[in-house]
């Protein structure tokens, strides 16, 4: 136990002094959160709320409108149509043959609009509604810029959730003698190998939540942006995009002879590449993913994640938030075996 | 025995790095594993540690099997590897502890074994520095610290002196005879001769894998024919009179470097006095004129034909 804590205490030490870690775990974040503000500064409307939509009493369409979760159903008289409207009661008015009505142009006009233009499309494929994810859709909206960037941001935080890929590889380096010079030095001590790798990942753990602690406070104290409502299952979500991050690292680190920083490099590049995949670099690319391959925007670690944090803090729905918890456990799991695997041998055939 | 290894073999691919390599390392004694970059003594090192698998072959240390998993066996052995291995972002002082706190858990005894292990390296005035804002020579030093701070029956120090100023290499090369005097065994690699000479009991001489003779440093001498080399230069000397010289006793070879010639002579006494002798009859002028006993760059050269720098 003790040398448990000591080795905790000196791999968070040699960690937290290292100035890559200070500069991509914990600056960087940072500059890059600045950056997207600044970009996309006044294009934000983070009092999202429900639209509200008047159809008829008896409207087919409302078992649909029903299943999406930002729509607020007022069943109204054929009279009283024009009246919600300009008191903005209402922001649209769909009648029985999909057409809608609205008083003023905007956002949440627009968002109807497509939502009635789909449900068109359905109908016209005769595929069944429920096969049809309306709240992706509504994230994806190139018409809804808040919720786009919104979406940015989000992605920004799954992907440095995953950030403890850099402490995962440099912890496996540290006890590989085949890997590091301090990694052939310590394994002729008497520690244990899972002494130290369990020290190792909870010190990447604590010093990735820290930094990403940082990174939410940041955003929401100074640039001014709540992104997490739902605080409970938000860390939730956080801690394990960190487990992820941690566990791809440990894999990276141990599955291959190259040099640190080209594992360094592989890490980033791969979590860089699920993010843009999930919307970071822009929406569109989830649209795209959306329409052509609907199952990678289900199984991306980064997208579970920034598609989950977008749902429970905005949308506050967790419908999707257990299917996305348990495919990232599995992930971490099989990382880690599979890390395991490599990690349990001892001697080596080359140093 | 601390360390027995019997035929040793280990291969990389097609190469022999170790071809049925043999060592006893006695308690108490510093041996050497005197060979040229290469040679496998590096490699010898670490099939004994465990840290590399080996093809053919037996290694006891203390008298046991030596595993990865000897972890009773690795409390008592100390390792100062060749590269500086210590952690960039931990001060000399955390590094030294960091190390002695994986092998002694009483804090109180630690902390005196640290100060000990600082004291001995002569680090005192460095211990809140990383490590990379020490020079070379200091570098070496923590590398060492780290290695024998908890105090191991046994140490390995695989070339610590390279790369370092001759002020540091004195320093490591006391330090080491002082950690002998109070009781530790040391295998102790280099390609430096002098080094070998100087600080050990017993020398394997290394060369392609194999230990090729193993002894005292006047025994590893003793080996080789030539007992004596006489340096001497002179201003003129014909041809027929250098082969003449070879007349002398017990001159087997003469050699001509520059202006000089190198004359070897084997086992036998007197040699100076031959020679001197020859000198007045011919009537020849010299500019220079000195002794060298064998070293065991002769030996290495006899035994490998060529140079131990090579």
């Amino acid at each position: 136990m003790n040398n448990l804590i000591r080795n905790i205490i000196y791999q968070g030490k040699n960690t937290l002094r290292d100035y890559g870690f200070s500069f991509w775990s914990v600056i960087y974040p940072l500059i890059l959160a600045m950056f997207f503000n600044i970009a996309f500064s006044g294009m934000m409307n983070m009092e999202l709320e429900n639209i509200d939509v008047g159809i008829l009493d008896g409207n087919p369409i409302e078992q649909v409108l029903e299943e999406i979760e930002f729509i607020n159903i007022h069943k109204i008289h054929e009279g009283q149509k024009i009246e919600k409207l300009d008191s903005e009661e209402i922001h649209g008015f769909i009648d029985e043959d999909l057409n809608l009505i609205v008083k003023k142009s905007g956002v949440n006009e627009t968002i109807i609009k497509e939502i009635i233009e789909q449900i068109k499309q359905m109908q016209k494929l005769n595929r069944p509604f429920e096969n049809y994810d309306f709240e992706a859709d509504y994230i994806v909206d190139r018409n809804q810029m808040a919720s786009s960037i919104i979406v940015v941001f989000y992605s920004l935080i799954a992907m440095f959730s995953t950030y403890g890929v850099s402490a995962g590889i440099a912890t496996v380096s540290l006890i590989q003698a085949n890997l590091s010079n301090i990694g052939a030095r310590i394994s002729i001590t008497p520690l244990k190998k899972k002494n130290f790798l369990f020290a190792g990942i909870l010190v990447s753990l604590f010093l990735n939540l820290a930094a990403n602690g940082l990174l939410l406070l940041f955003v929401k104290y100074i640039l001014k942006i709540d992104l997490l409502k739902n605080i409970k299952y938000s860390i939730i979500l956080i801690i394990i995009g960190n487990l992820f991050g941690v566990s791809l690292g440990m894999f990276i680190g141990a599955s291959n002879k190259k040099s640190m920083n080209t594992k360094i490099l592989i890490g980033v590049a791969s979590t860089l590449f699920l993010s843009f995949l999930s919307g970071m670099m822009g929406p569109w690319m989830k649209v795209v993913i959306d329409e052509h391959i609907p199952i990678l925007a289900r199984i991306n670690p980064i997208s579970i994640i920034s598609n989950n944090l977008y749902r429970i803090n905005l949308l506050q729905s967790n419908k999707t938030l257990g299917e996305g918890i348990v495919f990232l456990s599995i992930y971490c799991l099989l990382l880690i075996f599979s890390s395991y695997i490599f990690l349990r041998r001892k001697s080596y055939d080359s140093l | 025995m601390v360390v027995e290894v019997k035929k040793l073999v280990k291969r990389y691919d097609e190469l022999i790095a170790l071809d049925h390599f043999n060592m006893k390392v006695e308690e108490g004694e510093i041996i050497g594993l005197l060979g040229p970059n290469g040679c496998g003594k590096t490699t010898a090192i670490n099939c004994i540690l465990s840290l590399l698998n080996f093809d053919k072959g037996e290694i006891k240390v203390f008298g046991e099997k030596m595993t990865p998993n000897s972890y009773d066996i690795k409390r008592k052995i100390g390792l100062v590897p060749q590269e500086v291995s210590v952690f960039e972002n931990l001060t000399v002082y955390e590094n030294i502890d960091y190390f002695c706190g994986l092998y002694v858990e009483d804090k109180f005894t630690r902390k005196e074994y640290v100060k000990e292990a600082i004291d001995f390296v002569d680090l005192k005035d460095y211990t809140k520095f990383y490590p990379k804002k020490l020079s070379g020579g200091l570098k070496r030093r923590l590398n060492i610290a780290c290695g024998i701070a908890h105090k191991p029956k046994l140490i390995f120090l695989d070339e610590p002196t390279v790369a370092v100023d001759a002020q540091s290499r004195n320093f490591i090369l006391d330090g080491i005879k002082k950690l002998n005097s109070e009781g530790s065994t040391i295998i102790y690699t280099t390609h430096y001769l002098e080094e070998a000479e100087r600080l050990c009991n017993r020398i394997i001489i290394m060369d392609k894998g194999r230990s090729l003779v193993s002894g005292t440093n006047e025994e590893l001498k003793a080996m080789i024919s030539t007992s004596e080399k006489i340096v001497v230069g002179f201003t003129e000397i014909e041809e027929k009179i250098v082969q003449k010289m070879k007349s002398i006793p017990h001159v087997m070879d003469i050699e001509k470097i520059g202006e000089d010639y190198i004359i070897k002579f084997e086992n036998g006494f007197n040699n100076l006095a031959n020679l001197m002798e020859f000198v007045e009859k011919n009537q020849l002028v010299y500019t220079k004129l000195h002794s060298q006993l064998p070293t065991l760059n002769d030996v290495f050269l006899e035994l490998t034909g060529k140079e131990l720098r090579d």
